[in-house]
């Protein structure tokens, strides 16, 4: 039972970030490298916000949201808009990408220095009951508000106007084009929103992941593995592959031990591309795009 | 009649491939114009570069007397320049509504449903496929989403490329049935199609077109699309 309600934790919070990662990549073609400095960055701002502001739990989301929002912005002004349409943009981009995550983790490092921060419970200490295993208020905090947030997401894609756009993108490009979908206003959108996603995930990961220059680095790490098990630009796909990575993380943890754990998600992602190189979108969709 | 759209000397292709050589075309308001051709002699190559997508072009494109050459794809189809493309385009993941929806995305998509009741009305196929993958369509099925996609937008002009490819004689047929009973909203059209015999009657001009030169534009005789637009010249004069 403390397996699953992590399993569950955990998948909420990875979902997060790997549909962030998964529509920039599907979408754009942008395999987003500066998505972990999005996340830090969002720790960060979170706990300024914490610090300066007040250290009531919305506040404390509010400078992550907004944080995660603005720095979205800043890989689309400084990756997306000088290098797409050029040559090699996929690659450029990654590098691109790579260059302004270095920038960012030593900015990280001159600003603030090398100390852990810390940020208050979210949710409150208090603890519950089920079924006779302890569960905090955090955890359940979390999943609740994790599951609200990645449905609003999935409603906005489905309903708005927008949201057609970016899911045309990653079908088709030059058909997106062709209906009047600009790449840029789609991308803004979609770095955008991947940044508020990052810095939810990262507020409700704050009990876990200290704000620090350098912790960017394994949620990105995890977001990708659940972008490419989901398959590029599956919201569905990457739903499900949120909830097989942290089944993954939670067994691993408890029969294993933690250090196992990227050992057995990497094994996790081999075998499913090999059978399914489309990833999991390839079991649940009836057309391949 | 005052022209919508006006191809100068235009030559275009791909890499060091030289596929157009240096072609002239104008589109009248409400007119539909042909354009006939072999496979591989340009046709397809010509409604690309209009729109943007080939590797490199030279000479003029213009849109209501302004040039369009340097306008990126996506601004054409909110200008009103939509292209229903040779094998769809489509999204093939997406639900046919979806698909659809999508070609109200640059104009009209307030009045999307209306738009959407009307091409369901000229595609009822369609209809009872709403909510499947576009990429589980027939092939015929296809072309009708993609034209019907097509029609969602209001558009100025529409660029329609060989919608009969591929498909059985009787489906082609229905499709063209359709085409030719089209109400445009005004707005003109240039149809490339190999098989001239499916122009007949109701396109205006045909432009036949060969090793990427227009070899010759004829305006056919009393055809339906040609008389309307006459007899709108002769309304706009009185």
């Amino acid at each position: 039972m403390t397996d699953l309600i992590t399993t569950i934790n955990l998948a909420a919070v990875y979902g997060l970030i790997g549909v962030g990662i998964s529509l920039t990549w599907g979408g754009l073609g942008f395999l987003n490298l500066a998505h972990g400095v999005t996340f830090a960055a969002s720790l960060y701002g979170a706990w300024w916000a914490q610090e300066n502001i007040s250290d009531h739990a919305s506040v404390i989301f509010l400078g992550g949201i907004v944080v995660g929002a603005f720095a979205g912005a800043v890989v689309w002004l400084s990756v997306f808009l000088p290098l797409d349409g050029k040559k090699n943009w996929d690659m450029r981009s990654i590098i691109a990408s790579l260059g302004l995550a270095i920038i960012g983790v030593n900015t990280f490092l001159l600003v603030f220095g090398p100390q852990r921060k810390a940020i208050e419970y979210l949710f409150g200490t208090s603890k519950f009951k089920i079924g006779g295993s302890t569960i905090t208020a955090d955890k359940s905090g979390a999943i609740i508000s994790a599951s609200v947030v990645m449905l609003l997401v999935v409603l906005a894609l489905v309903k708005s106007r927008i949201g057609l756009g970016v899911r045309a993108l990653t079908q088709n490009p030059e058909g997106a084009a062709l209906v009047g979908i600009g790449r840029r206003q789609a991308a803004f959108a979609i770095l955008t929103v991947s940044g508020i996603l990052a810095g939810f995930a990262a507020v409700l990961l704050s009990q876990i992941f200290y704000p620090e220059p350098n912790i960017g680095y394994l949620p990105l790490l995890k977001g990708l593995i659940v972008a490419l098990l989901g398959g590029l630009g599956s919201i569905p796909g990457a739903v499900v592959a949120a909830l097989l990575v942290g089944a993954t993380e939670a067994v691993t943890a408890h029969y294993l031990d933690q250090s196992w754990i990227l050992l057995t998600q990497f094994a996790l992602i081999a075998v499913v591309l090999l059978v399914r190189p489309r990833g999991v979108a390839g079991i649940l969709e009836v057309t391949r795009a | 009649m005052t022209t919508v759209l006006e191809v100068r000397g235009l030559s275009a292709g791909y890499g060091p491939l030289r596929v157009l050589h240096e072609i002239d075309l104008a589109v009248g308001e409400g007119e539909r114009v042909g354009l006939v051709g072999l496979n591989g002699h340009g046709k397809t190559t010509l409604l690309r570069s209009i729109m943007g997508l080939v590797d490199w072009r030279q000479g003029e494109v213009e849109l209501d007397g302004a040039s369009i050459l340097k306008t990126p794809t996506h601004r054409l189809a909110r200008a009103g320049v939509v292209m229903i493309p040779q094998g769809d385009a489509l999204f093939p993941g997406l639900s046919v509504q979806d698909n659809l929806d999508s070609g109200a995305f640059a104009t009209g998509w307030r009045e999307r449903k209306k738009r959407r009741d009307r091409v369901l009305e000229l595609f009822p196929r369609l209809a009872e496929r709403l909510d499947q993958a576009a990429g589980t369509l027939s092939g015929g099925e296809r072309r009708m989403c993609s034209v019907g996609r097509g029609l969602m937008s209001n558009a100025r002009i529409y660029l329609i490329d060989e919608p009969s490819l591929g498909l059985a004689p009787g489906v082609a047929a229905g499709l063209y049935a359709t085409l030719r009973e089209l109400d445009l909203e005004g707005g003109s059209l240039v149809l490339a199609e190999q098989n001239q015999t499916l122009l007949e009657g109701w396109i205006g001009r045909v432009a036949r077109i060969h090793g990427g030169r227009i070899v010759s534009i004829e305006t056919a005789e009393a055809s339906p699309g040609g008389e309307a637009a006459a007899d709108r010249e002769r309304r706009a004069g009185t």
